[in-house]
């Protein structure tokens, strides 16, 4: 398809770009948040009296809300401000703000908290010694629950040639958006105004109104530039603390984390223990058993999205008609869980091919046809009963093959080659709308996203457009408007973006040419082309110019149509499901990943040698920015696998909340990959597209698993995979 | 994070002078900042004046009869830009550049690492196996003493109150190596770092290893055994394995204790073997 | 002690700081006393590079570095990269390459690599050029682009 250049290159390029960090207001002060002292406790005071009387501040707590607020707020499960128990360390129990952000730490530092210390839940292992042996971890920190069975399991056990059994510890890893959250709210009047970094500019509407309790059209959302997101700036972190010192001094409040707070209170993958067993007979798998324990944090009873959507992605991508599955989500005295690029699914497939590895070894099969023999076909039925469509894994798996064959024919003393496979299925969320809007020269794209960087805003929708009414990319502009002006739409996530409101474009786009055709009188479809300035309808011999079509209500803005995209509902077998809310997938994608590593046999240390990538998308829609989700997705998923660990001491306090001791891969570490795109098995989106977000970072840390194993024997079963690790595996310790 | 006063002296007597006058509530010395500014930050020190240095005459860089002088204010990444310093001081020049990212070493400096004495210093062990000396300036008047009794601990020096380091002295060229671990190869801490140098004129072998607190040390029995020259395998071997037995470790949250003893022994093996290979030991 | 004589040069222009604090960074001074908010706060422990600047020439992490430690100094910031040949070059590069995606390291990794340019030379090898840019993270292009961006700003460059 035609590349265009991403029409975002100069402006940040000239360092114009206003992110949220960038906000700055006439007359704005500046907030700071007072953090709970401990990880758990009951809370006596909260004394805001000596930060108020310093010169220019104004601080509020939970005890303002009623003033503040026309229903004195809003959810009771989550109040603003705690007033029981801290739930987590560093939780805020009130915000302050002051001219300066000096001044508005120091009155933070002044408020007198006074929180009685509770003992608190941080390790979920040294919580649940007997798990997963004994049945269910103690009901009180359970906060989720899902199960789902089919089949005679105990049977297929029972007569299986052999069972293999196995334990798989994942670590916490956290978004590391290079931007901070930061946003201004400007409170005047009934408008609750805030100017914030957003990937879901309407979840935030729909978060603040409900936290604050106020009407959703009250509150206006304008999203800046976003400097990353990776599921980090979705619903509201900050705003609703802006929102309230606005209020309360009636000025513009400037609110950002600074990079350790980042780390404190942001929501992101806790970690998780998890038990996999599979028996097999006649070199088939013919029973599993999958057990998972997760952190998920302070997350609220019924509100946990992790447990029931993760589970699935540790049945994997595989033929599995006898099986069970319980997952516990725990509740611990940690921020609640949050997405992170493909939330937690990275980690179950670490576990899982990990696992089939170990179970085809066992069984004295080649680990990769062991696996291509075990996928899902199209036609074939999940475990949970939906039928799988069109899904290139098998296909990509096959190049892969070939691939590691011809890497591993040259692999030097020290190296392996290993594959790695993970699925996934495109989000379309609570769906979205777009609004077109046709000129006599140009056709916007009226829509409610910034751009977060993947380029599915600015270059997806737009590629859609050029592609439906075939015009060049200088004629379609895609442009941003605030929750008051915009038409809905669920956010920048879940790789729905270009599937989502690309189909919005579709739907909207169709409408319109049969409007234009029929004022032209055309008989046949139209078209539209550029003449000069002007743009052209045609069809067969009639052409004439948009603006003369255009009556004289249109003359501005232009002619509107909209398009919606809602996702379609479930088709998940209920009879499947025990207990629990498991998540049925709309498309099906996946992708099959090839690393050489070299493994240092005196140290255990792992050096990522080559990379390469073949991605089931449906039909790529813009090349370089489905190739760019590529790279970057495997670079973070790098991190999952080999560095990245949020250390938790035992009080609850997240150690290493720096960017020096939390490590994110540097472009040392990182071989620029090779990426192959399997076409031919459309998804969900326009024109057959399937999302490309999340997908290429969940093989990552499976397929360096692979490799290690390949390359040394290590078989590591812990994330990440470090050095210490390896040398353990090793025996070298 | 209060506010401090920055006073920057003209002179090395004036300098001596604004760090007395408030001598006893912390006064702290500037040379690239890159580590103060960070325990300023974070609470770690409150200093209600900071003197700086950067109109003292100390951004030199001097070789003598094979010994190498560097002020204290030069910067990092003039020193591993120095074309002599690969060749006769490999060693250092590895560890320099082992130090943060250029953007830090265009301010970082070898004064201000020794000053601070940061636990996990990656120059310091390495300017222990060359026996290093500093050069101190003071109320008192200069003296110099090696690096080995200038560092005291974990951010602790023997600097007396009003003393400045002037100098860092190298006193001659060695054949010498800089290995390290890191969970991260760039831009993290070493989990252990092992610095080894072979003394022509001794002569003989010098040790140190860093990367765990409170501070580098020398390995001065082990380089003992290492005897004159070029050492047998066997002989390497009994060292490297005196070495991750004797040396004092700890674990932490960048490793545990018995992994970088297997570090130890590992990477002074290859050191040991890197300097022998640059066939400037003798047999 | 506030020196109200206190100056910089920024971008070419002479940018007085009077009644500036003496522990203020010059990231501060850059994005909120002279609003030029080009250049980003990241981390502010210097572990990111997003700050970066030039001083005198010279690649700064201007999170870590003190204004008044840089008075009288020479300052080129990415807002400034119409006016510099390197910056403008590397922009060039970056936007040949799309080396950029949410675009907030990319003010530092411009700045890091126009820095190595003048100061390694345009034809400076690519491993030494890579090897420099180690301190600055980017989360978002898993590097690739960037390392396409790093070819095409050399002189040899096709």
């Amino acid at each position: 398809m035609n590349a265009a250049p991403r029409s975002d290159l100069a402006v940040k390029l000239a360092g114009a770009a206003v992110y949220g960090m960038d906000l700055d207001l006439p007359g704005m002060l500046w907030a700071a948040l007072v953090p709970a002292p401990v990880a758990h406790g009951r809370i006596r005071s909260v004394d805001l009296a000596p930060a108020r009387a310093l010169p220019g501040v104004v601080a509020v707590g939970a005890e303002d809300l009623a003033s503040l607020l026309p229903r004195g707020g809003g959810d009771p499960d989550r109040p603003i401000f705690p007033t029981g128990e801290v739930a987590y360390r560093n939780q805020p129990l009130a915000a302050v703000a002051a001219p300066s952000l000096r001044e508005a730490r120091r009155a933070a530092a002044a408020v007198r908290v006074d929180v009685e210390p509770l003992p608190a839940l941080i390790d979920i292992e040294t919580a649940f010694p007997d798990w997963p042996d004994a049945h269910a971890p103690p009901s009180p920190y359970v906060i989720a629950h899902v199960h789902a069975r089919h089949g005679d399991v105990a049977a297929a056990f029972d007569t299986a040639d052999r069972v293999v059994e196995e334990t798989y510890r994942t670590a916490s890893v956290h978004q590391v958006a290079l931007e901070p959250h930061a946003c201004v709210a400007t409170v005047t009047g009934d408008r609750w105004y805030v100017q914030t970094c957003t990937q879901t500019p309407f979840g935030v509407r729909e978060d603040v109104a409900t936290l604050l309790g106020l009407p959703e059209e009250s509150v206006v959302v304008e999203g800046t530039w976003v400097g990353g997101g990776f599921g980090g700036k979705g619903s509201s972190l900050l705003e609703p603390f802006a929102l309230l010192l606005s209020r309360a001094s009636r000025r513009p409040v400037r609110l950002a984390s600074d990079y350790r707070q980042e780390f404190e209170l942001g929501r992101t993958t806790l970690p998780a223990v998890i038990r996999l067993a599979t028996a097999v007979k006649d070199s088939h798998i013919v029973g599993r058993r999958v057990r998972l324990l997760l952190d998920v944090g302070s997350s609220l009873p019924g509100r946990d999205f992790a447990t029931g959507y993760s589970i699935g992605f540790l049945l994997g991508p595989y033929r599995t008609s006898t099986f069970e599955v319980e997952g516990y989500g725990i509740r611990t005295n940690k921020p609640p869980f949050g997405p992170h690029r493909a939330p937690f699914a990275p980690q179950c497939a670490f576990a899982l091919e990990s696992h089939l590895d170990e179970v085809g070894r066992t069984v004295g099969l080649d680990p990769d046809a062991f696996r291509a023999a075990h996928l899902w076909r199209e036609g074939d039925t999940t475990a949970l009963g939906q039928r799988v469509g069109p899904f290139g894994l098998a296909t990509a798996l096959e190049q892969a093959r070939a691939l590691a064959r011809r890497w591993r024919a040259a692999a030097a003393p020290g190296h392996g080659v290993g594959i790695g496979l993970g699925f996934w299925s495109t989000s379309t969320g609570a769906g979205g709308e777009v609004r077109l809007v046709l000129t006599p020269t140009v056709l916007r794209i009226v829509q409610a996203e910034r751009e977060i960087g993947s380029g599915s805003v600015l270059r997806g929708l737009a590629a859609v457009a050029e592609r439906v009414f075939a015009l060049p990319p200088d004629r379609v502009r895609v442009e941003y408007a605030n929750t008051a002006e915009a038409p809905f739409d669920s956010g920048v996530f879940g790789s729905r973006t270009l599937g989502a409101l690309g189909r919005a474009i579709v739907e909207a786009g169709e409408k319109m040419l049969g409007t234009l055709a029929e004022r032209l009188g055309a008989p046949g479809p139209v078209r539209l082309v550029v003449e000069g300035d002007e743009l052209v309808v045609l069809s067969g011999s009639i052409r004439r110019p948009v603006r003369d079509l255009l009556n004289s209500e249109e003359r501005t803005p232009g002619l509107v149509a909209t398009g919606r995209h809602y996702a379609k509902s479930n088709t998940i077998d209920e009879q499947r499901v025990v207990t629990g809310t498991f998540y049925p997938y709309t498309d099906f994608t996946g992708a099959a990943h090839v690393a050489e590593v070299s493994v240092d046999r005196e140290t255990g240390a792992v050096r990522v040698e080559r990379y390469a990538a073949f991605q089931d998308a449906g039909t790529v829609v813009d090349l370089p920015t489905a190739r760019a989700q590529i790279e970057g997705g495997i670079a973070m998923g790098l991190g999952i696998a080999l560095t990245e660990e949020a250390v938790w001491s035992d009080d609850g306090r997240f150690q290493n909340a720096h960017l020096l001791d939390y490590r994110i891969p540097t472009l040392g570490e990182v071989p620029p990959p090779e990426v192959t795109f399997v076409e031919g098995f459309p998804g969900a989106g326009p024109f057959g597209a399937k999302g490309l977000g999340e997908p290429p970072i969940i093989p990552v840390p499976a397929t360096i698993a692979a490799a290690v194993r390949a390359a040394s024997g290590a078989h590591v079963t812990d994330l990440p995979i470090s050095a210490e690790r390896v040398a353990r595996a090793l025996k070298l310790l | 994070m209060p506010p401090f006063e920055l006073v920057t002296p003209a002179t090395v007597d004036e300098a001596i002078a604004s760090l007395r006058a408030i001598a006893g509530s912390g006064p702290a010395v500037i040379a690239g900042g890159t580590d103060l500014l960070l325990d300023i930050d974070d609470g770690r020190t409150a200093p209600g004046r900071v003197v700086s240095l950067r109109r003292l005459p100390w951004r030199t860089l001097d070789w003598t009869d094979g010994a190498l002088t560097v002020g204290s204010t030069l910067p990092l990444r003039s020193l591993e830009d120095d074309p002599d310093l690969p060749r006769r001081l490999p060693g250092l020049w590895q560890s320099v550049h082992a130090v943060g990212s250029v953007a830090l070493r265009h301010r970082a400096t070898l004064g201000g690492n020794l000053g601070r004495a940061a636990p996990a210093s990656d120059l310091i062990p390495m300017l222990l196996a060359l026996d290093a000396e500093v050069d101190l300036v003071g109320p008192d008047g200069s003296r110099r003493l090696s690096v080995d009794a200038f560092i005291r601990s974990s951010r602790r020096t023997t600097l007396a109150p009003g003393e400045l380091i002037r100098s860092v002295r190298v006193p001659e060229s060695r054949p010498s190596a800089f290995l390290w671990q890191r969970v991260r190869p760039a831009n993290d801490i070493s989990q252990i770092a092992v610095a080894v140098a072979f003394s022509p004129t001794r002569p003989g072998w010098s040790i140190a290893v860093g990367g765990m607190p409170p501070r580098p040390v020398l390995l001065t029995d082990v380089a003992r055994r290492l005897g004159h020259g070029r050492p047998s395998e066997e002989l390497l071997r009994d060292a490297c394995d005196r070495a991750s037995r004797e040396v004092g470790l700890a674990s932490d949250q960048r490793a545990s204790e018995e992994y970088r003893r297997r570090l130890v022994g590992t990477l002074l093996g290859r050191a040991v073997r890197a300097v022998v290979a640059s066939g400037e030991v003798p047999s | 002690m506030t020196d109200d004589s206190a100056a910089l040069w920024v971008n070419g222009s002479v940018a007085r700081l009077q009644g500036m604090p003496d522990d203020e960074r010059l990231l501060d001074t850059l994005r909120w006393r002279l609003g030029l908010k080009g250049t980003k706060e990241g981390c502010r422990t210097g572990d990111c590079g997003a700050c970066t600047v030039l001083v005198d020439g010279k690649s700064t992490l201007s999170c870590l570095t003190l204004t008044r430690e840089v008075e009288g100094g020479s300052v080129t910031t990415i807002d400034g990269a119409s006016d510099d040949p390197e910056l403008k070059r590397v922009s060039a590069a970056f936007t040949a390459a799309e080396a950029l995606q949410c675009g907030y390291c990319t003010p530092g990794f411009v700045v890091a690599l126009a820095g190595l340019l003048k100061e390694r030379g345009r034809s400076a090898p690519v491993e030494e050029l890579m090897d420099g840019l180690q301190g600055n993270l980017c989360r978002c292009t898993g590097y690739a682009a960037i390392a396409r961006a790093v070819a095409l700003a050399r002189e040899d460059a096709p």
